[in-house]
């Protein structure tokens, strides 16, 4: 019989780190994970689902109760369904598959992820595209197809820089990305406010709101006004909670963020994830939609044909053109990335950069074609559709098994290549879920929630069949034994680290984060409130929407500048590259 | 078998008793109107009793708002189908652009006894879309000069009928005497209805005109700056203090209180000042046509409060039966009986201008005919326009270009910034807007 991809007796040195528990020392508190979550789901896709509940004719009292639910229900999966499982095994989900599935699983779920994350990757890039085309003066593309071979040679450009930093300078862009998350909140939550006196007045004929209830009628006869695109009575309150529960069941029903919350010191640390729900989800979504629909109105177009960039440089001039660019490429990077390592897992003798390279080529043909991103939310929701039977397989195997006196880690113990019972049981659900949505039974939406119970239903009886139910004490011990070595190790890392910690405590350091907060963040802030509540006719609004945008652009490079620089004293001090004996150590 | 009995029995009864109370209460419709708080709103409100004690089925909630207010309160409402109105009190503004929005139901349906071609063709086309009314007129108005014929006698001045902007200033500088009255009173409170609607009369008098026919703006010319200059210096020479807080209401209560020897403003105002009632100069006013500057164009204008039903009424049919009561010839002689014919809402109808009750008791009734009937609202200014409406331009972005442009002439009266900041300021919050129309359209 052939070995699991897992041998517990395997030195760990010959074990790479990713594939190991994480270690103490690197764990992190709530505050990381706050940070983490609000960066994460602040990017160029919010662009996109918030001008779709537009467009899908969600109501205003949907809108916003509908997301309120929803996300809750997103917040309590990470935390009750996720973290549990991320925090217990300290594993990612692609590790921890490897030890109960072994290596076929781990492929096909490689493949999945190749897919998804491509085509996610080109459809940010579609975003990107659609920001430069307005600088080229390049006509919208309202066509699910290209209509411009001006917009098909941008799209490639942006997707070559993208698969070129992809495969060659990724650390870099992450790090860059890292930065952009308190920039892309303020101008997201800026970009609505902006907009709001414009909407207003597009009504009313007035800028000024005298009222929240003033405010709720406007958007709910302009924005989210319970009629979709074609006219027709739009989605409803079920419709919303489903759409924002499920935009994200890859991540937290699909374990796909074990990656992330493995680092959580506690479980309930998963509820920090309520940062990018609830604002990423919930304010940037709704933020996007008002900015969406605004440009609407003004281009007289269709807010399912309105591109994001377009509505970006409407909202926010050309920091607009800098949020696209920017949210749209760190977020295709970073996706582009995670799409060619799951590709390298699967031919693992191809180095990393071609395979990437490889995968961006496909990406780059798909960013050609606007439908990619229109179809962002069932995207999402398909994506977590195929990734929610692995998810269910994993929570069977670490909280169901015990409870049911069936054995944990059964297939690696039993010495087995394929956990057949796994792949079955994924693909089954699969067959189940898509029965389910081609019979057109219940919304698209709501279909993670049987597909996932059944998956877990199915694994259950056929891992019991298969001798889930045996005991396996040898290999239970020698598991133990792994965890007893990793941990030495783990101790053995962490009083290293300990001895190179350096604080930076620097007035230049801190003089740093003074200026990108307060000019990068409090500026634009302060302006855009002007433009929103200090604009009481068209005139005040346009002479404070142009001095937001002409103020803000410069803002916006002056937060790059010194955030990116401040990041980089970070990491010196980190290294113990500036040492405590700097001249501005002293002050 | 006998609880059986007894809860048969009470049921009946109850089902019976509850019927029998349903039947006997007709249901009553409540409808909310929002309405102008001026004169003769408010008397519409007083003398409602009379409809309600017809109508014992519909009970009448009052919502009066000062001009500005109403029409944000109205248009956020009816823009957002809010259905909070079953009766908004609009202009003929409004009318064609909201129902061709399809926000208003159409008054196609009024009983014969309403007389519907009695009412003035112009009112009744400005209100009308594609020759279907959509508001029923209360009254209507359009510009002319109210002056004190006493205060002109003592200063050895004669009014001509057709005055120019310079005889007014003329007589205004004659006649000031701030500590007795002033020599003019002119709207200065911000607003589209308020001072854009005389600013924008009186550039059509000196040949301005909002766009041309390309819908280039025209706010930075000559005509436009000599308009504002007449206008500030006039104000600001002989006018009241804080003339940039002042509307229609305050200087007509200016103009009863003996403040003010000339007004240009309203015809609607004729009523009230000669009303011994309220005015203390009732005996003394004389009229005259809205001042010119010899371009062929008055600084007159055509509007009309009226009343119409929002799409979100659900009261419609009980909408439509106080409607027609409150815009009918009958309201009319109610008013007349109970006030006198001069009071009577004026320019609404042909029969009430034959009448020779009514001819008698408001001696200026031919002139406001006259200026009723001479607005053209389809050819409003010296220079040819792409647009519709004599003080204001009958296009969906004129509130909010209007609004933005009377602040900045508002501070300008208030000496906050100087005429050309103030006209250059308008140039470009309109050119503004026409390039978004212009990149729409694109």
């Amino acid at each position: 019989m052939a070995s699991s991809g897992f041998n517990p007796h395997q030195p760990l040195e010959r074990i790479d780190d990713e594939q190991l528990p994480v270690s103490p020392h690197k764990q992190h508190g709530a505050r990381h994970f706050l940070g983490l979550y609000a960066a994460e789901h602040v990017a160029a896709t919010e662009f996109v689902i918030g001008a779709t509940f537009v467009g899908l004719g969600a109501g205003i009292w949907d809108i916003l109760i509908g997301l309120i639910i929803g996300n809750t229900l997103a917040v309590l999966s990470f935390t009750l369904i996720t973290a549990p499982i991320a925090v217990g095994t300290r594993l990612s989900l692609f590790a921890y598959l490897e030890r109960i599935a072994g290596n076929v699983m781990a492929k096909l779920y490689n493949g999945a992820n190749v897919v998804i994350f491509s085509a996610i990757s080109a459809a940010m890039i579609t975003v990107s595209a659609t920001a430069v085309r307005v600088l080229f003066d390049v006509p919208p593309q309202v066509a699910p197809y290209p209509t411009d071979v001006a917009f098909v040679l941008i799209a490639f450009a942006v997707g070559a820089i993208v698969v070129l930093v992809a495969a060659f300078g990724f650390n870099a862009l992450s790090e860059f990305a890292s930065i952009c998350a308190p920039w892309l909140m303020v101008m997201f939550t800026a970009g609505g406010m902006v907009l709001i006196p414009a909407l207003a007045e597009s009504v009313t004929g007035f800028t000024t709101l005298t009222s929240v209830s003033d405010f709720i009628a406007i958007a709910s006869a302009s924005v989210f006004t319970g009629v979709n695109a074609e006219g027709e009575p739009g989605i409803g309150l079920w419709e919303v909670i489903g759409f924002a529960w499920a935009a994200n069941t890859f991540a937290h029903f699909g374990l796909i963020d074990m990656a992330l919350l493995r680092y959580a010191r506690k479980v309930r640390y998963g509820l920090a994830t309520c940062t990018g729900m609830m604002f990423g989800h919930y304010v940037a979504w709704i933020s996007a939609g008002l900015m969406g629909a605004a440009t609407a109105a003004t281009m007289k177009l269709s807010i399912m044909v309105v591109d994001p960039g377009d509505v970006a440089f409407y909202a926010l001039g050309l920091s607009g053109f800098v949020i696209v660019v920017v949210a749209g490429w760190t977020t295709a990077n970073s996706n582009l990335y995670r799409a060619g390592l799951a590709a390298q897992a699967l031919m693992p003798e191809v180095k990393r950069w071609k395979v990437t390279m490889l995968v961006g080529l496909g990406v780059m043909g798909a960013s050609c074609f606007p439908f990619v991103y229109r179809s962002m939310l069932p995207l999402l929701t398909y994506a977590g559709l195929i990734l929610v039977p692995v998810g269910g397989i994993a929570f069977a195997e670490y909280q169901l098994f015990p409870r049911l006196g069936m054995t944990s880690y059964w297939a690696s113990f039993k010495g087995l290549a394929d956990n057949r019972p796994a792949i079955a049981s994924w693909l089954l659900s699969l067959a189940f879920g898509v029965g389910l949505n081609v019979l057109d039974i219940m919304p698209f939406y709501y279909l993670f929630l049987p597909t996932w119970c059944v998956s877990i239903l199915i694994y259950v009886v056929l891992a019991r069949r298969a001798g889930a139910c045996e005991a396996y004490p040898e290999q239970q011990r020698a598991l133990e034994d792994f965890h007893q070595r990793v941990a030495e190790r783990h101790e053995r890392k962490a009083a290293e680290k300990h001895r190179q910690r350096i604080e930076d405590k620097t007035w230049l350091s801190k003089g740093i984060v003074v200026i990108w907060c307060g000019v990068g963040l409090i500026v634009p802030a302060v302006l855009a409130w002007r433009v929103m509540f200090d604009s009481p006719d068209l005139y005040e609004y346009y002479v404070n929407r142009e001095l937001f945008y002409d103020v803000t652009i410069w803002c916006t490079l002056v937060y790059f500048t010194f955030a990116y620089w401040g990041l980089q004293r970070r990491k010196r001090f980190k290294r113990g590259g500036v040492a405590a004996h700097t001249p501005e150590a002293a002050g | 078998m006998l609880l059986r009995t007894v809860l048969v029995t009470g049921s009946l009864t109850c089902v019976l008793s509850t019927g029998a109370a349903l039947a006997e209460s007709s249901p009553i419709s409540a409808l909310t109107i929002a309405t102008v708080g001026n004169r003769d709103m408010v008397r519409m409100q007083q003398l409602s009793e009379g409809f309600t004690a017809a109508n014992p089925d519909i009970e009448l909630q009052w919502v009066a708002l000062d001009e500005n207010t109403l029409r944000q309160h109205v248009t956020t409402d009816i823009a957002t189908a809010g259905g909070r109105f079953d009766i908004v009190t609009i202009g003929t503004y409004e009318a064609a652009i909201w129902a061709e929005r399809g926000w208003l139901l159409p008054l196609d349906d009024l009983p014969a006894s309403y007389q519907v071609d009695d009412l003035l063709p112009t009112v009744r086309e400005a209100l009308s879309f594609q020759g279907q009314l959509y508001a029923a007129p209360f009254y209507a108005e359009s510009a002319f000069t109210l002056y004190r014929e006493d205060l002109f006698a003592e200063a050895g001045l004669s009014m001509v009928e057709s005055p120019s902007w310079e005889f007014i200033a003329r007589a205004a500088a004659a006649l000031h005497d701030p500590d007795e009255h002033y020599g003019i009173c002119l709207r200065g409170k911000p607003g589209w209805g308020e001072n854009m609607a005389l600013l924008t009369a009186m550039a059509n008098a000196y040949g301005g005109r909002w766009f041309d026919m390309q819908w280039v703006p025209q706010l930075a010319t000559a005509a436009w700056r000599d308009a504002l200059d007449q206008y500030l210096s006039l104000l600001w020479k002989y006018g009241p203090p804080n003339p940039e807080q002042l509307g229609f209401n305050d200087n007509l209560a200016l103009f009863q209180q003996g403040k003010c020897a000339i007004w240009v403003d309203a015809t609607v105002a004729a009523s009230a000042v000669t009303n011994p009632r309220e005015s203390m100069v009732a005996d003394r006013v004389g009229f005259a046509l809205a001042p010119q500057q010899g371009l062929g164009k008055r600084a007159n204008w055509l509007w009309a409060w009226a009343l119409a039903i929002p799409s979100s009424s659900t009261s419609s049919d009980a909408a439509k039966r106080f409607i027609a009561w409150a815009t009918s010839a009958d309201f009319q002689r109610q008013v007349a009986e109970d006030e006198g014919w001069a009071q009577v809402p004026p320019g609404t109808r042909r029969s009430l201008y034959d009448n020779p009750h009514y001819q008698a008791a408001a001696p200026y009734s031919d002139m406001v005919l006259e200026s009723l009937t001479a607005a053209d609202p389809g050819n409003p200014t010296v220079d040819p326009v792409p647009y519709r409406g004599i003080q204001y331009v009958a296009i969906a972005a004129f509130p909010g270009i209007a609004t933005a442009v009377g602040n900045r002439f508002a501070k300008a009266l208030a000496g906050e910034i100087t005429v050309d900041e103030a006209l250059e300021n308008a140039q470009w919050v309109t050119q503004k807007v026409a390039e978004q129309a212009r990149f729409a359209d694109q």
